[in-house]
């Protein structure tokens, strides 16, 4: 198994996968960065931890899904594009081992997106002089929520990737999961809970909370509720997923 | 020759598409697998390859069954199946190095297929940007990279060139002899068959219509006998009267095989009664129209 995931490393070479997520990420970074400083210049009180992480955890909502939905169809593309399927068959690469293998790469990766993210706000804390303590719970926490919806998302990509040929399918889902992060907020509870890509915001560590028409930072506890939610769906998107592809005759 | 069989199917099935296939290729041989396009072939091969169901029947590859024993069976097997499989965006060489990881096998035996295909001098030209033959002939490489016991090529010359389809056919010819090999070779292509192949299986409509040597296929052929005479209708019923049983076609009274004694006797009838006799002529099948008349297509494959 090991030496397949390691394979999908391999694989990716000059799929510029890399580029693209340091791409965006570079775009949801100079929003966050921008956002947060035009907010520190109008209210100083801003200049906290917590300002960072709670922009970069709504535009996650934005740029995740879509950055989520590309490498997943990079991933997969590659397979479709040189009808590899047959090959990695006939070399004993069952399809249940490809899929855990390419979910594993997806996985490795967003999981490095997140761990970035939170490297570029503590150089952007520091180099604000952010006023409060350099909140390590809360940089674990927003790296682990941020991974899990992802791994969520990449789960239901990676299903529509492997079963459909045509990537357009998996990259319109990528944009729609993009709306939905980016308007999460203005769907009702009872519909918002079942949209994976509007958990980002929700598996923070920092929230808003308004008294008298003012906005201020809170600290957000772990919503077991929402991570078990972003688990299950994580899990049976990818088994059903690796059922369904594994089942397609070759 | 009786050497082991490393392919052997009883009564393989898959629905709608192959009927009671009891397939044999023994050690060291080119097994030709001939068939139109449609036969079934490709579903044969990925079927021994376990990457299609079979609905019935049983397969047994190196004697061992694949359903039980498949990491066992492929680790010894290379194949080229259909359209060669690529990764377009990586260069031949890491093509190659994809399938040296999943096979566990030393730089040197990628070093080895690249010469025997020739494809040195293109390793690290991305495979996108090869022509067709090249990408068969990468295919061909990642088949061979692990010197397997049982090679199986589908349609290997498609796309080649005819220097290259004889080329291909020369580098084939050479794997039992140099490393060991049984070839599964598949074509629509008699000729090419015919050029290679040690022995042959034919497909027509998913059913095995002949298996067996090139020679048993061609001594299937017993031939007839075409003579032509000044009358034809008196001759047929003279030949008649003498248990023999002539069809009158194209101008000939056309006779089944006969020995040589009976053609003289013939002959020597037919002056006797004052029918001249103006050509005696013998009519072999070439391979081709057996080939047809077994597959029922007398059209262009």
């Amino acid at each position: 198994m090991i030496r397949v995931l390691k394979l999908e490393f391999y694989k990716i070479r000059r799929k510029k996968i890399g580029l693209m997520l340091l791409l965006l990420l570079a775009a949801e970074m100079m929003w966050a960065f921008m956002s947060t400083s035009v907010s520190i210049s109008r209210n100083p009180d801003q200049a906290v931890w917590a300002s960072i992480l709670f922009t970069t955890s709504s535009l996650n909502g934005l740029f995740m899904p879509m950055m989520t939905a590309i490498v997943v169809s990079r991933l997969c593309d590659m397979e479709h594009k040189g009808s590899t399927w047959k090959l990695l068959g006939a070399l004993d690469v069952s399809r249940g081992r490809l899929y855990a293998a390419k979910y594993g790469c997806a996985a490795v990766l967003l999981l490095l997106v997140a761990a970035l993210q939170a490297m570029l706000m503590t150089a952007f804390g520091l180099t604000q002089g952010f006023t409060d303590k350099f909140p390590v719970e809360w940089m674990v926490r927003y790296i682990a929520g941020t991974t899990l919806v992802s791994l969520a998302a990449a789960s239901v990509q990676q299903w529509i990737s492997m079963t459909v040929r045509n990537q357009a399918f998996a990259l319109c889902l990528g944009m729609l999961g993009s709306f939905v992060g980016l308007t999460g907020a203005l769907f009702p509870e009872a519909v918002r809970q079942w949209l994976i890509w509007a958990h980002y915001l929700e598996l923070g560590p920092v929230t808003l909370r308004y008294a008298d028409a003012v906005g201020s930072f809170a600290a957000q506890s772990w919503s077991p509720g929402v991570a078990a939610f972003a688990a299950g769906t994580a899990l049976v998107c990818f088994i059903f997923g690796s059922l369904h592809a594994g089942r397609k005759e070759l | 020759m009786s050497n082991a069989a490393v392919i052997q199917t009883s009564k393989l099935t898959k629905k709608n598409r192959i009927h009671e296939l009891d397939l044999e290729v023994r050690e060291g041989e080119i097994y030709g697998f001939l068939g139109p396009n449609g036969a079934g072939k490709t579903t044969t091969l990925k079927m021994l390859l376990g990457l299609v169901k079979p609905s019935a029947g049983t397969i047994r590859i190196f004697g061992e069954n694949p359903a039980k024993h498949r990491s066992a069976i492929l680790r010894r097997t290379g194949s080229l199946i259909e359209s060669p499989s690529y990764y377009g965006h990586l260069t031949g060489l890491e093509n190659l190095r994809v399938v040296q990881r999943l096979r566990d096998v030393p730089d040197k035996n990628v070093e080895e297929a690249l010469r025997i295909v020739r494809l040195e001098k293109h390793r690290d030209k991305k495979a996108e940007a090869y022509s067709l033959g090249m990408k068969q002939r990468l295919g061909i490489a990642m088949a061979l990279l692990s010197f397997p016991k049982l090679l199986i090529l589908d349609e290997p010359t498609n796309g080649l060139d005819p220097a290259g389809m004889e080329e291909l056919r020369e580098l084939i010819r050479s794997f039992p002899e140099r490393f060991g090999m049984t070839v599964l070779l598949s074509s629509h292509l008699l000729p090419e068959i015919e050029q290679i192949a040690t022995s042959v299986g034919i497909l027509n409509e998913g059913r095995l219509v002949f298996q067996g040597s090139l020679e048993s296929l061609r001594a299937r052929n017993r031939g007839e006998l075409r003579i032509a005479t000044g009358d034809n209708a008196a001759a047929a019923e003279l030949l008649t009267t003498r248990g023999l049983r002539p069809e009158l076609r194209e101008g000939r009274l056309v006779l089944g095989p006969l020995a040589d004694r009976d053609v003289a006797e013939i002959n020597r009838l037919l002056v006797a009664r004052g029918i001249p006799v103006t050509r005696i002529e013998e009519r072999k099948k070439t391979l081709e129209e057996m080939f047809l008349e077994l597959t029922g297509r007398e059209r262009s494959l």
